[in-house]
Order: structure tokens, then C-alpha cells, then sequence
């Protein structure tokens, strides 16, 4: 709120009629959107329950939904996945996410606003604190950002790099895009086959974990390397083969994009 | 979470998947009471460890007589295995599990995992079993996504069967009991390997390997109770206990960072710079002092480790924080080793202001490339 976002009201169950920072508080999201029409909301509900509340705000049709809870059980993320798929009214972002930040504008998440300054690069990561490190290379060479948009680490999540990327190749305001990856699943290779046919602006990226070991989970749910599939070194190389800027190391993030942005 | 077989073959019993008789001893007085009990005068001994590659290591042997089975029970109990698997300290046998050995006439794979991109769990099948799926080729491989609630369709079951040369219905009952299993229990893999025909038509599952989401251990109470702390590094289970995200690793830069993307990037960067992390390790957003303190100390006990790598950009996680879990862990250990210290972002200052009070010994980074070449460079002078 402090950043400028405009929070409307809160949602816990058996807290209804209470105020939380002279907002008001609901049982339910379906009460709240009658009450205050949310365009967003943010959950973080503790990882038992947080389905529960993705499903509960899918049903009461609220357009996105950020979830930076980690910790929430595969099963429950199977169908979480198999409803914000069909869904017509609900856009799902995370969860195990630092959520998304236009700065100047809005902060949706945990991110320390201070280190955005608004500029041109949209940046797309699985990862939180590896995100502000990439934010802060960026501020501090000058690019900026447009959006910031943390997708989450889990292995299943709501949006991938390909959705996010569609949006940022429509937005004129983004002049270049910057990827953080890791090892795990194939969203990479996937994003790159989709960079081949659809991308006009210059991309960089840095892929975490070219340095784990193989079959462990890396803290991340989503970051493991599973049966010789999912090595940041295959993830570079799908990149790399489309045209990525893919940085070496992650002090040369922001060098990485300038090079990308100068082409 | 990883099981060991005899608890995965204990799991699919109750559903009613056939599992030739057995035994878990972790003593010689064990194993004869199982001889006994099962009438042994043959059996296959395996040693009982949370990893793969136990044929090919000498860990399952087969003994002609009950003499020899208590012999070769002699040798693997308390078997160190070592191989790609294990990492280089290798996992401890402190069991073995004792069976009847089955003539084989043909060998099956069934394994039931989650697919990522389908958000489904996948039922795969081979009729090519007993060796490793990965390397078998894709015409000999049946993948079926199965539904959520763990119902393989009819129509599935027949494909199945009909891929697998199965003629009557008892294969398909096994695959709909793993995917019952599965899903009941929150697994992110379970696997029979070999699934095995004797010469007589009966089946019986041979092997079974299962792992529990670590997400829903939870409400998983009996699988949680399966946990063998044994098989895992003292630290690794000391940091399970403190709910901290921690993964030994072979090199002696010790490291402690905020989020999982920014610890894999540290280790990445230490190696950039040509050195090789100790361990990784996630304090995560909410820590505590005493969580931060746990950390430390836990890096502080791996002999090792020659040098600290302290990485933090504060978002959730307050710098302030870290700096007094550090200085409250160097109050109960010594810190022998350089300490590297790098702080970004929420009450930075605030976290200097601690780290300079404490007057304890540290070498203070501004960025994570200054970080890590601080940290090998602090290494190679000795």
C-alpha cells in the first residue's frame, strides 16, 4: 500500500466486519467482489489451505489472481491447473511467486519497491530474490523496467514465460525482455521454440543451477533435474539457439541485457 | 521424500498389489527369525537404501542356502554404497530385506509420476522391465494420463494390456491400484520395476520404489513417519528439522542466501570464478534469527567447509535479521573459516550497522561478483 497500490479490502474467514489498515475484511472473496469489484487479488494463505482460496477466487471471477504462497501440495495443484485452464474469467500468476510490479504504477507482491525504477525491460523469472537482483542490475545501468513478473518455482503454475511474453511483445512500452530460469520441467525450451517463431524484441536470459547436482530438488519444488532432462545447460542452449542473450554469470545480468538491447 | 523398498512393498500390499513374502532385518537375530518364519532355504538380500544402482554396487545377493543367507546378511548390513546416486559420502545400509527368489519368466515397468506439462499424473509402461526406463526407446514405452481422482478408464486399461501382451485382467488391476495409491498418498513417483510373469502365469512386483511430496507430508501422517533420518548427511537432517532448504554438495565454500534462484545462482557464480560450493542452502522469505543461526552453525559443523559465503537481498527477509542470526551464531561457535559477507536490500544499513557492533571478524562484498571472488580469493590464501 505504502508503494501506492490501490488495496481495497482483505479476505479471512470468520474475520468478516473487521478492518485490517482502515480496510474493510470478509469471510468470503465472493462478499468481497460484491462489495468492492477487485480487479486482483493477492493470496497468501498458508500452503493447506491455498487452493482452496485460487479456487474460491477463480469462482468468484476475479481477473487475476497472484499467489505467493510455496509450499502447496502437487495434488492440489493438479487441479488448480486443470481449472485455471478452462477458466474464462481468471488469469492465475505463481504460486511460490514474488508476484508482479509495474513501478510507479502498482505492486502486487513482496518485492522491495525501491530497487524498480521505470524504464524498458520487461523482466519474466521463475525465481524472487534472484528477480531483484536482475531488477537492480537494470535500475542500475539505466534500462529500467516496464513489468516485472515472477511466474513462480513450483512445477506447476498458472502462466508461463509464453504468456508473459505474448503480453510484453504487444506492450510498446517494453523495448526488451529478460528471463530468469532454472533447472527443472521444460519451460525454457518451450519459450524458445515459441521466441523462433514469434519474437521481435531482443531477449536476454540467465538460467540458475548450471552448477546443481542431478535428482535433487533445489528449494524450489520446480528445480530439479529429473532423469538427465531439465539441465540448465540444455535450457541455455535452447535460448542460445534462437537468438537469447544468455548471460554467464549472474553479476552480468545487466551488461547482458545492454548487449541484448544494442544487438 | 524418498522410502525404502520394504515400505513401498508394506504400501502397495494394502492395496493389494502381490508382493512375494519378506522380511526386514537390521541384526543376524533378525534374519533368522525370518529364515524361520518363511521357511527359507534360498532368498534374495538387498540392502534397504534410499537410493538406485544396489544390483550393480553388490547390494542384492542371492544365497543358495540358510547358512549363506545369514552370510551374505553378515556383509550388507551396514554396507556403505556409493555411486552417482548417493553423492560421494554414499547412504549406510542399516537393513536389508530378505525374500523368496521368483523364477522370472517375462519383466515389466510401471511407474506412475506427475507430468508437469500435462497436469496430470502419467501412468508409463514397458513391457521391457528390470532395466532403466530412461534409456529405453519411446516405441517400447506407453504413456497414459490418468485422471486426477486416480481412475484409469476401461478403455485405458484394455490399451494397456493389449501393449503390455497381457491376456487376463490382473496387470490392469495392479496399474489402477498404483494410481489409486498415488494419489491417495501425495506421491511424486512410484515405480514397480521389474513387475514380473513366472513361467506359471502368476505376477508379482519385485521391486518398488516410492517418493512422497515433501508439500504434503503434512497431512500424510503415516508416510512422514517413514522418514529414515539415516539416510541423509547429519546436516541435511538437521537442516530438515529447522525447515531450511539445504543440499550437500562436495566443495568447501559453505553458503548461506536468501531464495532457491538466488542460492543456485550463488553456487553457479563461486564456480565462475573457479571455486566449488560447499552445500546450497535457502533461509527462504520468513526466517527467523534462531532459523538464520541454525544455518550458520549447520555450515559451520561440515569440516569442509573453508570459507562463508553470505548472499542476501531482502525483499520479505530483513538484512537486520540476518546480520543478528549471524552474530548469534558466532556467540555459540567460532566462526574459523572467512566470512564473506554480501547484504542488499531491506534494512541494509540497519544489517551493516549489526555485522560492524560485533566487531567480529568479516569481509564485506558489494555485489555477488565481488562476493565470489572474495570468497575463492580468501580460500587460496589459506
Amino acid at each position: 500500500m505504502a508503494y501506492g497500490s490501490k488495496f481495497v479490502g482483505g479476505v479471512t474467514p470468520g474475520k468478516s466486519g473487521q478492518e485490517v489498515l482502515g480496510l474493510p475484511i470478509f469471510d468470503t472473496v465472493f462478499e468481497a467482489k460484491k462489495q468492492l469489484h477487485p480487479d486482483a487479488t493477492m493470496i497468501f494463505v498458508p500452503p493447506p489451505f491455498a487452493a482452496d482460496a485460487i479456487l474460491e477466487s477463480e469462482d468468484a471471477g476475479i481477473p487475476l489472481i497472484i499467489c505467493i504462497t510455496e509450499g502447496i501440495p502437487l495434488m492440489d495443484m493438479l487441479e488448480v491447473s486443470r481449472v485455471m485452464k478452462q477458466s474464462k474469467t481468471s488469469r492465475l500468476i505463481g504460486p511460490n511467486c514474488p508476484g508482479v510490479i509495474t513501478p510507479e504504477a502498482c505492486k502486487i507482491g513482496i518485492m522491495p519497491g525501491y530497487i524498480h525504477k521505470k524504464g524498458s525491460i520487461g523482466i519474466i523469472s521463475r525465481s524472487g530474490t534472484l528477480t531483484y537482483e536482475a531488477v537492480w542490475q537494470t535500475t542500475q545501468n539505466g534500462l529500467g523496467q516496464t513489468t516485472c513478473v515472477g511466474i513462480g518455482g513450483d512445477p506447476l503454475n498458472g502462466t508461463h514465460f509464453i504468456d508473459v511474453l505474448e503480453k510484453l511483445e504487444r506492450d510498446p512500452e517494453t523495448k526488451g525482455i529478460f528471463m530468469i530460469g532454472e533447472i527443472g520441467g521444460h519451460a525454457e525450451e518451450e519459450t524458445s521454440d515459441w521466441i523462433k517463431k514469434n519474437s521481435s524484441k531482443p531477449i536476454g536470459a540467465f538460467i540458475a543451477g548450471v552448477t546443481a547436482p542431478p535428482g535433487r530438488r533445489m528449494g524450489h519444488a520446480g528445480a530439479i533435474i529429473s532423469g538427465g532432462k531439465g539441465t540448465a545447460q540444455a535450457k541455455r542452449s535452447a535460448l542460445k539457439s534462437v537468438g537469447v542473450f544468455v548471460a554467464e554469470s549472474p553479476a552480468d545480468i545487466g551488461a547482458t541485457m545492454l548487449k541484448a538491447m544494442k544487438g | 521424500m524418498h522410502t525404502h523398498e520394504y515400505q513401498a512393498k508394506q504400501l502397495l500390499e494394502k492395496y493389494g498389489i502381490p508382493i512375494p513374502p519378506f522380511g526386514v532385518a537390521a541384526t543376524l537375530g533378525e534374519a533368522e527369525h525370518i529364515i524361520e518364519r518363511l521357511g527359507l532355504n534360498r532368498a534374495i538380500v538387498k540392502i534397504q537404501v534410499h537410493a538406485g544402482g544396489r544390483g550393480k554396487a553388490g547390494g542384492v545377493k542371492y544365497a543358495k542356502s540358510r547358512d549363506e543367507i545369514l552370510e551374505v546378511c553378515k556383509k550388507l548390513i551396514g554396507m556403505t554404497m556409493v555411486n552417482n546416486q548417493t553423492g560421494p559420502r554414499g547412504m549406510s545400509a542399516h537393513q536389508v530385506l530378505i525374500t523368496e527368489p521368483v523364477d522370472i519368466a517375462r519383466e515389466y515397468y510401471l511407474g506412475v509420476v506427475i507430468d508437469r506439462e500435462r497436469g496430470l499424473p502419467l501412468l508409463i509402461a514397458s513391457p521391457k522391465g528390470g532395466i532403466a526406463i530412461e534409456e529405453e526407446s519411446s516405441e517400447n514405452i506407453l504413456q497414459l494420463p490418468i485422471e486426477i481422482s486416480g481412475t484409469i478408464r476401461p478403455y485405458q486399461l484394455t490399451r494397456l494390456s493389449n501393449f503390455m501382451g497381457w491376456k487376463g485382467r490382473e496387470g490392469g488391476k495392479i496399474a489402477q491400484a498404483m494410481a489409486r495409491a498415488f494419489v491417495k498418498i501425495d506421491a511424486d513417483l512410484l515405480e514397480i520395476n521389474p513387475l514380473v510373469k513366472t513361467p506359471d502365469g502368476k505376477i508379482w512386483a519385485l521391486d518398488a520404489k516410492l517418493s512422497i511430496d515433501d508439500n504434503a507430508l503434512f497431512r500424510q501422517e503415516q508416510m512422514a513417519s517413514l522418514f529414515d533420518p539415516t539416510q541423509m548427511s547429519k546436516s541435511e537432517v538437521a537442516a530438515k528439522q529447522s525447515d531450511l532448504a539445504y543440499v550437500s554438495l562436495e566443495g568447501d565454500i559453505g553458503c548461506m542466501v536468501n531464495g532457491a534462484g538466488l542460492a543456485m545462482a550463488t553456487m553457479d557464480i563461486i564456480h565462475h570464478y573457479g571455486g566449488k560450493p560447499a552445500n546450497f542452502l535457502d533461509v527462504g522469505g520468513g526466517a527467523s534469527t534462531e532459523k538464520v543461526a541454525t544455518g550458520c552453525k549447520i555450515i559451520l559443523s561440515d569440516p569442509e567447509v573453508q570459507a562463508i559465503l553470505v548472499n542476501i537481498f531482502g525483499g520479505i527477509m530483513n538484512c537486520a535479521t540476518i546480520a543478528k542470526g549471524i552474530v548469534s551464531a558466532a556467540h555459540e561457535l567460532e566462526i574459523r573459516v572467512p566470512l564473506i559477507v554480501r547484504l542488499e536490500g531491506t534494512n541494509m544499513q540497519q544489517g551493516r550497522q549489526i555485522l560492524d557492533r560485533s566487531h567480529l571478524k568479516m569481509i564485506i562484498a558489494t555485489g555477488m561478483a565481488d562476493a565470489a571472488k572474495k570468497a575463492v580469493a580468501s580460500i587460496k590464501s589459506g
